[in-house]
């Protein structure tokens, strides 16, 4: 992510045609501009370029109230990267709370023991959280995972933070997928966050030391692709981490050869195909599809290609797959009501379907939409991998 | 321009403060429309219902304070730019489509309707609403309607205004009043329905539109033909009109705006041709082959190198969606675009062509020329810089010039931008003094005190 002063140019490429309005999610709820795409990169502008406005309390707030999502993005015609443009204001406003940002880096290098994780989460009092990893998952993993038969492609796994604390069943469906698939997992040790975390929050230096340290690890690895299960690393991790390095960085080689070879797992496995027959599972699924999409195309069709490959199994697709959940990675942490009433048309969509079982490739969508349906409705979100792990 | 006193507390009488907007932050998101303008009103509300646009009119009209009715803000022509100090009615969140009726093939929407939505509500039974402006994604029918928009499909099946059997519409006073429904034939008294159609805000606030349907036809053709030079385009489009090939959109891009689409999308446009033309036909499926026949063979005679149909509907859409990107391919070509939108008679189109080229010139101005060139309606790109105040005297003399050409070659200043603030300074031209002073007097019966979205059409209010 470049300067906002960089980002000045992407702004006044901005033809105001305003074809972005309303595939916001904060707009549909708010229904005013000023919760749009349109009037947040004016309101940047104004604010933090021409400092025509004070930066208020309502700058602040309407600055935060973006979930990063890239559905304008996706809908602009001119492609104009409001989510950078956003991140890039959030750093250029001061006034960070210190504690919250030293917290925030130990859990991304992963130097923080569980313990303190814990208490962080519990501190958030949020819903039926899973009971954190502990050891994380990256710790229990071992360096490589080779299948029993013949080898037919090599990858390295790129573990996020939220498999890793909370939903490590991913990993190990992954894992165990992928081996029984003829492909050959290694997961380096001493990974880091991907670092959008902490760009979310405008924090460049921070995503940048994760960036390096994870372009060195991986960048050396003589593997057929990197994977991971998590549709926000993979933006992260491919599209992100080139604009966020400056062009003279002694990793930014590395780091673009890793973007290179990103691909999201599922994505990976459907174009493989299965070796294997999975065993049957008589359930009805449907898939939500996460909005850091748009980092590669086929993502968002191979879940239910893989679902496909589950005998028994019946997809029913939603209404409106693409449509936002409202979780925003940790965006619903600090805006309670209105991620869930975002979250509120995505929940009848999915009732309506009557499936058992929801598939989607980001665990804070999974998360999200997990507290949204309840423990008692039996519907369960899973990743797509995870699923098909089941029937393996 | 002061601040009123009182407006938040008075507004909030109104409606639920929520919806009512004071904070610069918030004016902001409403300080303009797809327009270089940025002008900060004194508030922005957001109404639910007629009743509300009603108080907040009869509060405006009491005091005389401005008030512009915007839809999704797209417009072209300054028609949603706020004044200083007026009150913005945010009129989207009036979004029901009340009525389907398949019957008597017509709908009931109110006026915040997103166009695309209404399209695919009717679409869904077997219906067909055919105004299709570019924006449509995103603009309202209430903008459509008071603006009289139209696009591709223009050419066989009109614009907006040929889709309006009736309306209701708020006006100063907060009175209510009704004009048209369900019958399409109507001869009594003065159609005020017309009449508020593409008054661009300026009479009253139109809530509801009761709009004429058709059967949906049921086959299309999207076909892709490319000139070697721009003159026998512009001529085959003439010609093609006259043999009843009857395309239901008919599309020029010029080279200028070819490479901008291309270097935007990189859908493998070829790039050294001087026009293209993107050319719809539909109907029954025999008709739809009969006609493609017809065109293919035509633009051929024209020199066209290569004529290419789309192999199916995702192909077509692909075209299409490249169309839509047209503006925003452009602004990557300078700060500011200006869209004309002048229109003249369709035999006309060559010699307006070669106007256009003429005028660009002789003022040093970049324009690419591209524009539903079926119904005449073209839509020069102007490239211009809104901080360089030099250039924008010479795109003004441009649009100024265009305008003057156009009804010259007997055609019209606007064919479906309307005339906003942009070409308020040129309705003279069009009308004659005593056309706009009738016009004028019409405006004072509607809105005796001048509180509908002044400076829009007339210069003065
Ligand atoms: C990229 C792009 C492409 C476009 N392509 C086309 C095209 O192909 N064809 C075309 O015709 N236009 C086109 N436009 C222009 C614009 O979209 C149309 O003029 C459209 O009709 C405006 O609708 P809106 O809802 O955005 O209205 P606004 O822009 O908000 O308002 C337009 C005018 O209508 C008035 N108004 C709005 N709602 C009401 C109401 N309910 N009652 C009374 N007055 C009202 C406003 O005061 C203003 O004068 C394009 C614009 C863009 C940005
Ligand atoms: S990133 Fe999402 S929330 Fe933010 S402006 Fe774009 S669409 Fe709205
Ligand atoms: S961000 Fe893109 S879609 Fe939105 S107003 Fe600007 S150019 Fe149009």
């Amino acid at each position: 992510m470049p300067d906002l002063k960089d980002l000045a140019a992407e702004i006044d490429r901005c033809s105001q045609c305003n074809f972005c309005l309303a595939a916001c999610p904060v707009y549909r709820e708010d229904r005013l501009e000023s919760s749009g795409a349109r009037g947040r990169i004016n309101l940047v502008k104004a604010a933090l370029l021409d400092q025509t406005l004070p930066v208020s309390g309502r700058v602040r707030e309407l600055i935060d109230r973006c979930l990063l999502c890239t559905n304008c993005v996706q809908t602009c015609p001119a492609s104009i990267r409001v989510d950078d443009i956003v991140a890039a204001a959030r750093a250029n406003l001061p006034n960070r709370n210190p504690a919250e940002r030293m917290l925030l880096r130990r859990l991304l290098d992963r130097r923080a023991v569980s313990g303190v994780v814990g208490s962080l989460l519990k501190g958030l009092n949020l819903f039926n959280l899973p009971s954190l990893a502990n050891p994380p998952l990256q710790q229990r993993l071992p360096a490589a995972v080779r299948p029993d038969g013949p080898v037919s492609a090599r990858v390295a796994y790129f573990v996020g933070c939220g498999v890793n604390y909370l939903y490590p069943d991913t990993g190990e469906a992954l894992v165990k997928v992928f081996s029984a698939n003829g492909v050959e997992v290694v997961i380096p040790a001493g990974q880091q966050c991907c670092g959008l975390p902490a760009l979310a929050r405008g924090d460049k230096e921070m995503a940048r030391e994760a960036v390096r340290a994870n372009a060195a690890l991986f960048a050396p690895l003589d593997v057929d692709a990197v994977v991971t299960d998590c549709t926000s690393c993979g933006y992260m991790l491919k599209v992100q981490v080139t604009a966020l390095l400056p062009p003279d960085d002694p990793a930014l080689p590395a780091a673009q050869a890793v973007a290179g070879r990103i691909v999201e797992a599922t994505e990976f496995l459907a174009a493989l195909g299965l070796q294997r027959q999975p065993r049957t599972q008589a359930v009805t699924v449907t898939y939500h599809v996460p909005c850091h999409r748009h980092w590669s195309a086929a993502l968002a069709d191979a879940p239910p290609k893989i679902a496909a490959l589950v005998p028994g199994a019946r997809f029913v697709p939603l209404r409106e797959p693409r449509r936002c959940c409202g979780a925003g990675g940790a965006f619903f942490l600090s805006h309670r009501e209105l991620s869930a009433s975002i979250r509120g048309p995505k929940i009848e969509d999915i009732v309506a379907t009557g499936a058992q079982v929801v598939l989607t490739q980001c665990p804070a969508c999974r998360y999200f939409l997990q507290e949204g349906l309840g423990t008692e409705s039996g519907v369960r979100v899973m990743h797509p991998l995870a699923f098909l792990a089941g029937g393996c | 321009m002061p601040p009123i006193s009182g407006l938040y507390r008075d507004l909030a009488g109104l409606l639920d403060r929520r919806r009512v907007l004071t904070g610069r932050e918030d004016l902001l998101a409403y300080a303009n429309d797809a327009t270089p303008a940025r002008v900060l009103p004194a508030a922005v509300v957001v109404p639910v219902d007629g009743a509300e646009i009603a108080a907040v009119l009869r509060y405006a009209d009491r005091r005389c304070i401005p008030v512009v009715p915007r839809g999704a803000g797209t417009s072209l022509s300054g028609g949603a730019t706020p004044l200083p100090g007026s009150i913005v009615l945010d009129l989207k969140r009036l979004d029901r489509i009340v009525e389907i009726d398949k019957a008597n093939l017509m709908a009931v929407v109110e006026c915040g309707v997103v166009t695309q939505r209404f399209q695919a509500a009717v679409e869904d039974v077997g219906l067909f609403y055919p105004p299709d402006p570019q924006s449509l994604s995103v603009c309202t029918m209430g903008g459509n309607v008071a603006t009289r928009a139209g696009g591709p499909r223009g050419v066989k099946y009109g614009t907006t205004k040929d889709y309006v059997l009736g309306l209701e519409a708020v006006l100063p006073d907060g009175s209510l009043t009704g004009y048209g429904g369900k019958s399409v034939k109507m001869s009594s008294g003065y159609d005020l329905a017309r009449l508020l159609t593409g008054s661009e805000g300026t009479l009253a606030v139109i809530t509801r539109i009761m709009a004429r349907l058709l059967p949906l036809p049921p086959a299309r053709q999207t076909m892709l033909a490319i000139f070697p030079e721009l003159d026998p385009a512009a001529q085959c489009v003439a010609d093609l009109m006259a043999e009843g090939a009857g395309p239901c959109a008919l599309e020029l891009l010029d080279r200028v705006l070819v490479n901008c689409i291309e270097d935007f999308l990189h859908m493998g446009l070829p790039r050294e041709v001087e026009a293209l033309l993107l050319i719809e036909v539909d109907g029954y499926p025999a008709q739809v082959e009969r006609d493609s026949r017809l065109i293919e063979d035509l633009c051929r005679r024209y020199g066209s190198r290569e004529v290419t149909v789309a192999a199916d509907a995702k192909e077509a859409e692909s075209l299409w969606r490249a169309r839509r990107a047209l503006l925003p391919a452009v602004s990557l070509r300078a700060p500011t675009v200006l869209t004309e939108d002048a229109t003249v008679p369709r035999s006309r189109v060559p010699e307006m062509v070669r106007a256009i080229r003429r005028i660009a010139r002789a003022n040093q101005v970049e324009v690419g020329v591209c524009g539903h060139a079926g119904d005449g309606n073209l839509h020069p790109a102007i490239l211009a810089d809104r901080r360089d105040p030099e250039l924008m005297g010479r795109v003004a003399r441009t649009v100024a010039e265009i305008g003057r050409e156009a009804l010259k070659l007997g055609g019209t200043l606007s064919g479906e931008h309307g005339i906003g603030t942009h070409k308020a300074a040129y309705l003279e031209w069009e009308f004659g003094p005593p056309g706009v002073e009738l016009m004028r007097r019409i405006k004072k019966a509607f809105d005796p005190n001048g509180i509908m979205n002044p400076g829009k059409i007339f210069t003065d209010g």
